[in-house]
């Protein structure tokens, strides 16, 4: 066979088994028991994207593919961020509510 | 201390609500808006006030359901008749046959654009993309008309008036981590989203998707570097500014292709040679135009969700922060 | 062998060596019973399997630009991988009450030591030069 048709083939491959991954992860999003378990899978999914991307790149020769894998990495770095910073707030928040709760019931004892 | 510096810690203000007007209690018209405002009070409290109120808010209620359900299933109606009309999918109508395939053959010589998308919808079709970018903005009015944050909501036994005041302690600025990295990738994003929009007619990119760059970039900037550093150069002027200067100079540009295409005469924007920066006609300015609409909208959206104005802290507080 | 089929073979064993990589990071996230073990092995398909990918993808490439731009990708990667597994672990710190099961702690959370002070972001805030 020649050059090209072995790197078809391999590309070929990579990318069926980087889409079984993906789909074994989205398995562990919809089971995880905690919120941190899905915002986990998703950002393994965003990885697995951006190999799959930048393999496609060198399978159809385009070049301007990689400026779409740059943007995806950045994309969801922020939704990671944006999603963990909402859930670090609510966390800290209803830790300190329940704290004044507590320092209050043991003032009432106290007293 | 001196009252020098009394004032300059300020522990004394000179101007004692002396620019405050709606506070001095011994004028005429205050005490006739007091007194006005004391009747309306104790008329709604009337058993027959709220009846009247009652009963006609349950008419106007069943008379709403009445027209907003014949007015959607007329619109579906229309859509759904308008899209039988439609000849079949790949059937020979002018469309097929003659458009597209000028657009193809045709695009690089009379628009000037490798990429042939980026001349269809910013030379062939700019009109419809001037369209696309005031709807952008009359979105952004409407989320500013909904979620904005004023004097008028806050009043002081509302939950978000100390969400939003005490919203610094649980802020995720103070991570060491957070603001090295974002020192790094802010800049890189930026320099990234500019290269996007300004590549739209060499390669896939151009203002809709350099806009969401530059609208992401100013996200991570507020998320790392908290929204007092991002207030000192994205304000509500300044957002509104741009986006004025944006749709003003398109509809200008595109008015003047317009006026000088539809009656013959020569419109002298040179083309340039294929695969430069500098060429496409009028594709880079517009390019940059709807580049800079799409990365505020962005960014207004995400600022009104979050916090509920875009520049400076509305008056959420009704001093400065902290 | 020609030196283009040598070239072949190399670049498909170390796309095999990131493949292999992403694969153990997978049945990891899958089979872990805690979700900070889930991300360590989140963290080897982040970094590892990601670098020995592009790398095969740099020798595969033919031009200047184009390696270059998926050496971008990597230092990318590089820099917010890290920092998205730092915030995931703030949260699980933060939301599970059951932590002391799972995790060794220094030192147990007494009441009013919950969140960081709230003096370090003011006093931040007022170092740089507001």
């Amino acid at each position: 066979m020649t050059i090209d048709q072995a790197y078809s083939y391999l590309f070929f491959v990579a990318l069926i088994v980087f889409g079984i991954l993906m789909a074994v992860t989205l398995i562990r999003c919809i089971i995880g028991p905690s919120i941190n378990d899905r915002i986990l899978s998703i950002n393994m999914i965003g990885t697995m994207v951006v190999c799959s991307i930048a393999i496609l790149s060198g399978l159809l020769d385009e070049s301007w593919l990689l400026d779409v894998a740059l943007v995806y990495v950045m994309i969801s770095f922020l939704a990671v961020i944006i999603l963990a910073s909402v859930y670090i707030r609510e966390g800290r928040r209803k830790a300190a509510a329940s704290d004044k709760e507590t320092a209050g019931k043991k003032e009432e004892e106290s007293v | 201390m001196t009252s020098f510096e009394k004032w300059f810690y300020g522990e004394t203000d000179v101007l004692n609500h002396a620019m405050d007007e709606a506070r001095e209690p011994d004028s005429p018209d205050h005490a006739r808006k007091e007194r006005v405002k004391a009747r309306l009070a104790e008329i709604r409290e009337t058993e027959q006030y709220r009846e009247r109120v009652e009963n006609s808010r349950k008419e106007f209620r069943g008379l709403y359901l009445a027209v907003t359900a014949v007015g959607a299933i007329a619109l579906i109606g229309v859509l759904l008749y308008v899209t039988a009309c439609l000849p079949e999918y790949g059937a020979e109508n002018p469309h097929t046959l003659e458009v597209i395939t000028r657009y193809i053959e045709k695009g690089l010589e009379e628009t000037g654009a490798v990429n042939i998308v980026s001349g269809i919808i910013l030379d062939y079709r700019a009109f419809d993309t001037l369209g696309e970018s005031h709807v952008l903005f009359t979105a952004l009015i409407c989320s500013m008309l909904l979620l904005r944050l004023d004097r008028k909501n806050m009043r002081s036994d509302h939950e978000d008036y100390y969400t939003v005041r005490t919203d610094k302690f649980f802020d995720l600025s103070a991570d060491q981590i957070f603001r090295r990295v974002g020192a790094f990738l802010v800049p890189s994003i930026f320099i990234f989203g500019i290269y996007v929009v300004l590549n739209g007619q060499v390669s896939p990119g151009g203002g809709f998707s350099g806009g969401a760059i530059l609208g992401a970039g100013l996200i991570l900037f507020s998320a790392s570097f908290g929204f007092e550093k991002v207030d000192r150069i994205f304000t509500r002027k300044v957002s509104s500014i741009i986006t004025l200067c944006s749709l003003g100079f398109y509809s200008f540009a595109k008015g003047y292709v317009f006026f000088t295409g539809a009656n013959g005469i020569e419109n002298h924007i040179p083309k340039g040679t294929p695969g430069n920066i500098l060429s496409g006609g009028m594709i880079l300015p517009l390019d940059i135009a709807v580049g800079l609409v799409v990365g505020c909208t962005m960014f207004g959206f995400y600022s009104l969700f979050r916090r509920g104005s875009i520049g400076g802290n509305g008056a959420a507080t009704g001093k400065s922060s902290k | 062998m020609t030196a283009e089929w040598i070239r072949f073979w190399i670049i498909a064993v170390i796309l095999i060596l990131g493949l292999i990589a992403f694969i153990l990071a997978v049945i990891g996230v899958n089979r872990f019973s805690f979700v900070m073990n889930r991300m360590h092995s989140a963290g080897v398909g982040d970094s590892l399997g990601l670098m020995i990918v592009i790398i095969a993808m740099i020798i595969f490439s033919g031009s200047v630009m184009t390696a270059l731009k998926l050496a971008l990708l990597v230092v990318f990667m590089w820099f917010t991988a890290p920092t998205a597994t730092h915030f995931l672990s703030q949260i699980e710190f933060y939301t599970n009450k059951q932590l002391e099961d799972h995790v060794r702690m220094k030192k147990t959370l007494e009441s009013g030591e919950t969140a960081p002070a709230p003096e370090d972001a003011e006093s931040r805030g007022r170092e740089d030069g507001d």
